[in-house]
């Protein structure tokens, strides 16, 4: 394990000499007033947001990020460390937690669909749900987006939260998302005129209803989970912590309970403001930028037909998407703040390298994927859509070879 | 979105306005709203929020919402509205036309619309799509019994009304739809009639003032999708904006009949209004048509027709030249 990634792997219990342990004695009531200033401060923010006239949808958006900021940091929810803990200690636990957060979320989901949309048999689709098309670009992009996640040390929305937790690695992924959002922008129009505008938009509910779209959804996880604990091992009980304030602001979650939140979080953040998603600020303040250093191609074929992570070039200062990762990363940092998990870093040249190599691929995936491991892999299984299963495998595919190819190769730790 | 206007038109219209206004501020509140009960056309034309929360379960109603945003439904409206698709539901998506009789009957079938039903339509930006939808709605004969919900989903959020996210169940109808009636609609070839001068008709452009004068072709953020600036030869501009308060709510009858006529429209001579693509006019077609009762057909093809057509005169007064100088 090295510096870049140890900050993936979760607190580790560093041997404190007297000297330090004073000095942490000192830090964290420091931290924990910070935390709650913080917290304070982003509720005041929603409050004033949503007092504006038309602003309900802003502070909620806001608060809903936060929520979703404190929930992947206190449960360590991060595709890559939870796939990685799988294939190198055989712990399925962290996987059987996403596998919880689609679980909750589909049922979630379902419950609202079913009174949006009564009939999900004509041609309709449900308001701004992440439906995606399924082609081999599809794949193309799942792919890129896991050999980014490798390369950077996690994917988007983890190296948001990372950001909140002083990771010197997440300012140059995230930098390098940006980069390949204007690549992903350069390359839609061959692509889009070469394969996705044949490419299918696969509904399961419209095939197979809500009932059975649902069953055959939570069997699918259901087999996934069988084959997780088959091939995989659960390590013995930890010792529980000792008081319920430290299980919930200093010990990391269990995953599985990370993943009943975001599952309830992305349910109600469909029903009240938008799908959960990560890029769709990044995205569009980058088609912006692009636009106006003339990067941009005259028409992007198409892309503002698609659901998903929506990169229409902002004309707002504040977006719902936008509060909603501020939010994320800010209640991620307080989060950290009190769990004594803060720990800032000056990067390394490989840090620097890897992260903006890996961001490269993230943002040129989740671009050419309409959203990312959350937009399109999350909020396309829960709405039940094709799209999300296929990004899920091709992203973890991407991530196994890249892994295994990286380390033999010795780049990749 | 109300933007000065430079013309001396414009001009005449404040100070109209301004003539009438102190008169309509000084009058109680009470006073006004019986004066308005007494215009039968503006009672048969728009509805309240506070009578549409009172009448949320009156029977032959129905309320339908028509929103551009989508979502915009799903998340909240009002109790016991169904929801129409402007972009696909109302139009034949294919072809560009409004709904064929087929097409609209059965949407009209399976919203429990018959005749006799009461229909309140509202939705989003200023009930532009829903004022489109009555429209249409008008050309198939339901006309008198269609009602605009004044003030739209602006007012009645910013009121704090009720709304909810569950769609009501109603029984179908046997709603038969005959050819669209031809009365209410302007075509290319009546709107060529009157840019040539060949007949005596007034064409209404409710476009912004930048885009009536050819300084842009088409709103910011909007595909230009016309090849020419300007605008039809003989149109006078009375930006749709100017027809309703800042609550979203339509403005009082004596106030619009002194905007529309300082701009020389006063219902003497059939009227054609016109924007880009249809739907902003048919607000003012509305106000026109069912509160003022004048004469009047909305041009859906607009300036996306007009401005795209060979051969035919334009005024083009900023001199803007498509694909550059």
């Amino acid at each position: 394990m090295t510096a870049g990634f140890g900050e993936a792997r979760g607190p580790a219990p560093a041997p404190a000499p007297a000297a330090r342990a004073s000095l942490a004695r000192l830090a964290e009531p420091l931290g924990i007033a910070v935390a709650v200033a913080l917290g304070l401060g982003i509720a005041l923010s929603a409050q004033r947001l949503a007092a504006e006239p038309g602003g309900t949808r802003l502070g909620l958006s806001l608060v809903l990020g936060a929520l979703f900021g404190f929930v992947l940091q206190r449960s360590r929810f991060c595709f890559l460390c939870l796939w990685r803990d799988f294939l190198d200690t055989g712990d399925p636990r962290g996987m059987l937690g996403i596998l919880t957060a689609l679980a909750a979320g589909l049922v979630g989901y379902a419950v609202v669909l079913g009174a949006w949309m009564p009939d999900p048999s004509g041609t309709r689709l449900p308001p701004d749900a992440h439906i995606g098309p399924v082609g081999p670009v599809l794949v193309l992009a799942g792919l890129a987006f896991g050999a980014g996640m490798a390369v950077s040390g996690s994917c988007i929305s983890a190296h948001l939260y990372r950001l909140g937790e002083g990771s010197p690695t997440a300012p140059f992924a995230l930098l390098g998302t940006t980069l390949g959002f204007a690549l992903g922008f350069a390359t839609w129009n061959p692509l889009y005129l070469a394969s996705v505008s044949e490419a299918p938009v696969l509904w399961l509910p419209r095939h197979l209803g809500y009932a059975g779209s649902l069953a055959a959804s939570l069997a699918a996880l259901a087999a996934l989970a069988w084959l997780l604990h088959r091939l995989g091992r659960v390590p013995g009980a930890a010792a529980e912590p000792a008081s319920p304030l430290a299980a919930i602001f200093v010990a990391r979650w269990p995953t599985w309970i990370g993943g009943l939140a975001v599952g309830a979080i992305a349910t109600a953040a469909y029903l009240r403001v938008a799908p959960l998603g990560v890029t769709a600020e990044i995205g569009g303040r980058t088609r912006q930028a692009a636009a106006q250093l003339g990067l941009l191609p005259e028409r992007l074929e198409g892309l503002d037909t698609f659901r998903g992570c929506a990169t229409a070039v902002r004309d707002a200062l504040l977006t719902s998407n936008g509060l909603f990762v501020g939010g994320l990363v800010l209640a991620a940092f307080a989060a950290a703040l009190a769990a004594g998990q803060f720990r800032p870093a000056w990067p390394s040249p490989g840090q620097a390298v890897r992260g903006l190599l890996g961001g490269l691929l993230l943002g040129w995936g989740a671009m050419t994927g309409l959203g990312c491991s959350v937009g399109t892999l999350l909020s396309g299984v829960m709405a039940g859509a094709v799209s999300g299963w296929v990004f899920g495998f091709a992203m973890f595919a991407g991530v196994t070879a890249t892994l295994f190819a990286g380390r033999r190769l010795r780049l990749i730790p | 979105m109300p933007r000065p206007i430079p013309h001396t038109l414009g001009l005449a219209a404040l100070i109209a306005l301004a003539l009438t206004a102190p008169v309509a501020a000084q009058e109680p509140v009470a006073a006004r709203a019986s004066a308005e009960a007494k215009e039968p056309a503006r009672e048969s034309a728009l509805v309240s929020t506070e009578w549409l929360e009172k009448n949320l379960d009156a029977p032959k109603l129905r309320i339908v919402e028509v929103s551009v945003e989508p979502g915009q439904y799903e998340r909240g409206h009002i109790p016991g509205a169904q929801n129409v698709v402007w972009h696909t539901d109302l139009v034949e998506t294919v072809s560009r036309d409004i709904a064929g009789p087929e097409k609209f009957a059965a949407l009209v079938r399976k919203l429990g619309i018959d005749r006799d039903t009461t229909v309140v339509l509202y939705g989003d930006n200023n009930n532009w799509f829903a004022a489109w939808g009555a429209w249409v709605l008008a050309q198939y004969g339901l006309v008198d019994s269609v009602k605009l919900l004044d003030g739209g989903r602006k007012k009645w959020e910013a009121e704090k009304r009720p709304l909810d996210t569950r769609t009501p169940e109603v029984k179908a109808t046997a709603f038969q739809a005959a050819q669209p009636s031809a009365g209410l609609r302007a075509r290319f070839a009546d709107v060529l009639a009157v840019a040539r001068k060949e007949r005596d008709e007034q064409i209404l452009d409710i476009r912004s003032p930048d885009e009536f004068s050819g300084k842009v072709i088409a709103p910011a953020g909007v595909q230009e999708l016309a090849i020419r600036a300007g605008h039809i030869p003989g149109s006078v501009n009375v930006p749709w904006a100017k027809a309703v308060n800042p609550d979203g709510t339509i403005r009082s009858t004596a106030e619009l009949k002194a905007l529309y006529a300082a701009a020389g429209i006063d219902g003497s001579k059939p009227i054609i209004t016109s924007c880009r693509i249809g739907e902003r006019s048919s607000h003012s077609w509305f106000v026109l048509s069912r509160i003022l009762g004048y004469p009047v057909r909305n041009y859906d093809g607009s300036w996306t027709e007009y401005g795209n057509a060979v051969g035919v005169p334009v005024v083009n007064l900023a001199g803007t030249v498509w694909g550059g100088k």
